[in-house]
């Protein structure tokens, strides 16, 4: 599997050197790393369930010399699948809250995937790039403005010490968008006015309470449903289509958000306090205005898509363009859930990581504005939100899988406070 | 206060149709009319502002007959327009022509008024349109004109009627009439901003009164319901029917027509939190059930706090309708976006063929009156019957894809949907109280 004759100097493993501490760049670390071994890529899983075990397949599938060597998960029973699979050794499988951290110890691991539910992200994040381990990690990234920040501040600790972030927001490795993405920012639709965005869908599982269940155990093994841990459906999901419009604005970002929403269907208490539909108006430079709708509810019309408007054309953002510049993509499609890993690896094993962290940082700050301007009903500025806002919904310091932890209220506008508002700023014009 | 002025007036409205209509009009403008009979119906906030309005609008104007739901309403309207001294001599409503009880309108629409002007509870208008427009009344309606789908198309039905008849309908959509407006939309038609490609309109507001019952009421509970009408979608369309239908009627204008096609989110919120609301609610309930608070939910009403929705207009453009009430940002307005510039609508376009309106601010609300007037005595009626009901529709329409999670299009509202939420037989009794919607409610 080993592919030695395309292996360089500056390889991969370097991200080992950077772990023992060394500052060299690239280019002089190359000769260590590839004194310790081969340029197999060894990945360590940090969280094993459904999108960690697709992670993992893709990566492998995405290159040669691709190998499972360490898994981390809160639940033993959860990561059962991926060790038996990839016949993980007992001491190489790490349980419990902190297990992330028992894996990325571990000096032979070079690259490391973040499965775990986005509530965990940013400090899954800053542990993996302090010990020196190239990345690929599930979207979204964080679920408040701490974390978002967090995430930020690592990744560029990250280009510093050379190692690669590749975040699963998929569409940007994937051709049809990446074409279409090339002619929009040449002007193949002249400037744009108007874009749309939609992740409307029915349910999804849910995870019910068992007996003897902690509140903590119950809400991570039930992630999607607590903001703590999901940072609500607009952030877990919709998170892609928000990106995909980002990207076509050559990743400015709005300016001014407002959002609505509400939990109007999905009551149950199975399913958290999350809410059940978003609808977001996010404002970019030049006031252009762009609508954002996402929904999970049972039974309900879908839609999944990117729509952006310009002055001379229209497009889907993944392969048409209509107007004066139409255009239909007819390349190689591919399967970009795979695709991201390869352009991952190669970038490693070319000595020139690619770095998403910042920009899914922004994405997902997208994702969590609309969220808190539905929630609190309040129009806010980007620049206030990450000035002023003081949510910080981080996971804390030694929380444990027993601990207590009743659900939290769902939005209700009037009710919900939005962290960091000042009420004498409600006179105050924002745009 | 008859006169052979009046019965010029008159026999247009009486039903004689096309071109010797519109020579009886000039007739009746040559003799020098003056007055124009007016009989209100639905005298709460609105109706006694479309009064002050019309008053306004033209010297001619007499009022000669109030019709409300309530005796009490009727009385105070006559009484407080009696003291106005600027209008007192053109109030001459005798007692027989004070009307109420739910057949009112058909009492005021066999009285001799030229021109009857509506401000009820949009449920009931459709109905009271067509006998209005049935007797060879002109109509200045208040928008919305229905709340359901039902509503709509008996409102075309009876705009199509008034054509035949020569009979004016004006809508109180008064954008349709500012000055500043009108002279926006001739350009914005004339291709100021090019190729219409996205818009965005917005009422989002922080609330709206709950009324409770007045001490030592004798009403029913449907009384009380209609007394407290918006908070209850059968009756007032929900807010986005309500009170966004402006907004939305400009986007329509904008495009000279009707959506194709809607895509929308919404839900209750913040209005089964509202703690006045409920203490109000409670109160109601108790008085209608021997001091039970236990059903007080039903009557804390049935409508949403919001509804974002997304208009697909037949040339594909995709625009936003942000709608709804609850604590938070406040905003109002449209925006129109084209492939060659931007307008507000209402008096700038930037871009290209950047302007912006020179003229000064009118009141629309008198202007639509005086539009209306004009235009009677020209013999030429205005007919804005069609074009309220399509953006009423409209917003119905946006209402339907939210609470069903459904995508409407307008070809389905238009010939499939047999959504009917008022009964045709309003009596005094029991209230009717209908589930709030799910989000997945399924389309009727």
């Amino acid at each position: 599997m080993v592919r030695r004759r395309n292996l360089t100097r500056r390889e991969l493993l370097k991200s080992s050197a950077a772990a023992a501490g060394s500052l060299v760049l690239s280019g002089a670390a190359g000769p260590l790393a590839f004194a310790q071994g081969s340029d197999t890529i060894r990945v360590g899983v940090v969280g094993c369930g459904g999108r960690g075990s697709g992670a993992a397949h893709d990566c492998v599938n995405s290159s040669q010399g691709v190998k499972i060597v360490a898994l981390a998960d809160a639940f033993a029973d959860r990561q059962k699948g991926l060790k038996d699979e990839f016949k993980v050794p007992d001491d190489r499988c790490f349980v419990g809250i902190d297990a992330y951290k028992q894996l990325m110890a571990q000096d032979d691991v070079n690259l490391v995937i973040l499965a775990t539910p986005p509530g965990f992200r940013p400090i899954h994040l800053a542990e993996a790039v302090r010990r020196g381990k190239n990345v690929f990690m599930e979207k979204p990234v964080a679920v408040c403005p701490a974390g978002i920040k967090m995430v930020i501040e690592v990744s560029e600790q990250a280009a510093q010490k050379g190692l690669a972030i590749v975040a699963g927001t998929q569409r940007r490795h994937q051709p049809e968008y990446v074409e279409t993405m090339k002619r929009i920012h040449d002007g193949a639709i002249g400037d744009i006015v108007s874009a749309q965005c939609y992740w409307n869908m029915g349910g999804l599982w849910v995870s019910e309470r068992q007996p003897g269940q902690s509140d903590v155990e119950w809400q991570i093994r039930n992630w999607l449903y607590f903001t703590w841990l999901s940072g609500d459906h607009i952030c877990e999901q919709h998170v892609h289509n928000l990106d995909v419009i980002n990207w076509a604005f050559k990743d400015a970002l709005p300016e001014t958000i407002h959002g609505l929403g509400g939990r109007q269907f999905r009551t149950d208490p199975k399913c958290g306090h999350i809410n059940d539909h978003f609808g977001v108006e996010f404002i970019y430079p030049n006031d252009v205005r762009t609508i954002s709708m996402c929904r999970q509810i049972e039974g309900t019309d879908g839609n999944v898509s990117e729509r952006v408007v310009g002055t001379k054309g229209v497009t889907n953002c993944s392969g048409v363009i209509a107007g004066e510049n139409a255009w239909r993509y007819t390349g190689p499609r591919g399967n970009a859930y795979v695709l991201e890993h390869t352009d991952l690896i190669k970038s490693i094993r070319d000595g020139k990581p690619l770095n998403e962290g910042k920009r899914i940082a922004e994405s997902t700050l997208c994702a969590i504005m609309g969220r808190e301007s539905a929630y609190s009903r309040q129009q806010f500025k980007r620049t206030w939100f990450l000035s002023r806002c003081t949510l910080n919904l981080l996971p804390p310091d030694g929380l444990k899988l027993s601990d207590a932890k009743p659900v939290p209220a769902f939005a209700v506008p009037g009710q919900y406070q939005l962290a960091g508002w000042v009420p004498e700023e409600r006179g105050r014009k924002r745009g | 206060m008859s006169s052979p002025v009046n019965n010029g007036i008159s026999g247009i409205s009486a039903g004689v149709v096309g071109a010797t209509a519109a020579v009886l009009g000039q007739t009746a403008h040559a003799q020098g009319s003056d007055k124009i009979k007016v009989g209100m119906l639905g005298c709460g906030g609105r109706g006694n502002g479309a009064i002050q309005n019309c008053l306004e609008a033209d010297p001619g104007v007499e009022i000669i007959a109030l019709a409300d739901l309530f005796e009490s309403q009727v009385r105070r309207t006559r009484d407080s327009f009696l003291k106005k001294e600027q209008v007192k001599d053109r109030i001459k409503v005798n007692d027989d022509h004070l009307f109420w009880g739910f057949d009112c309108h058909e009492k005021l629409a066999k009285c001799e008024a030229d021109l009857l002007l509506m401000a009820t509870t949009p449920a009931f208008r459709g109905r009271q349109l067509m006998a209005a427009i049935k007797a060879g009344k002109h109509v200045f309606t208040e928008k919305p004109v229905a709340t359901d789908v039902a509503g709509c198309k008996e409102v075309m039905e009876v705009a199509r009627l008034a054509k035949e008849k020569n009979l004016a309908i004006v809508a109180g959509t008064q954008r349709r009439h500012q000055t500043s407006y009108v002279e926006t939309m001739k350009r914005i038609h004339d291709g100021a901003i090019g190729e219409l490609v996205g818009g965005q309109c917005y009422w989002f507001g922080g609330g709206i009164w709950f009324n409770g019952l007045p001490e030592n009421s004798q009403m029913t509970e449907l009384e009380w319901q209609v007394r407290n009408w918006y908070h209850f979608t059968w009756l007032s369309g929900d807010q986005i029917c309500e009170q966004h239908i402006h907004n939305i009627d400009v986007m329509n204008w904008c495009f000279n027509g009707p959506p194709a096609k809607f895509t929308a989110v919404g839900g209750r919120g913040w209005r089964s939190y509202n703690q006045d609301q409920i203490k109000t609610a409670k109160d109601v309930c108790r008085k209608f059930n021997n001091g039970s608070e236990e059903s007080w939910e039903k009557y804390n009403g049935d409508i949403w706090d919001h509804i974002y929705a997304e208009f697909e207009y037949p040339n594909g453009a995709r625009c936003l309708s942000f709608s709804g009430h609850s604590p938070g940002t406040g905003r109002n307005g449209e925006k129109i976006v084209g492939t060659k510039g931007v307008s507000n609508c209402s008096g700038s376009i930037t871009g290209e063929n950047a302007w912006s309106f020179p003229g000064k601010g009118i009141d629309p609300m008198v202007q639509e009156h005086k539009d209306l007037i004009a235009s009677i005595r020209s013999g030429q009626p205005l007919n804005e019957g069609q074009r309220v009901a399509e953006s009423t529709l409209t917003a119905i329409g946006a209402r339907i894809a939210a609470c069903t999670g459904r995508v409407i299009t307008w070809d389905w509202l238009m010939n499939t949907s047999k959504q009917e939420l008022v009964p045709r037989d309003v009596k005094p009794g029991p209230g009717l109280f209908h589930p709030i919607a799910t989000g997945r409610d399924e389309p009727v």
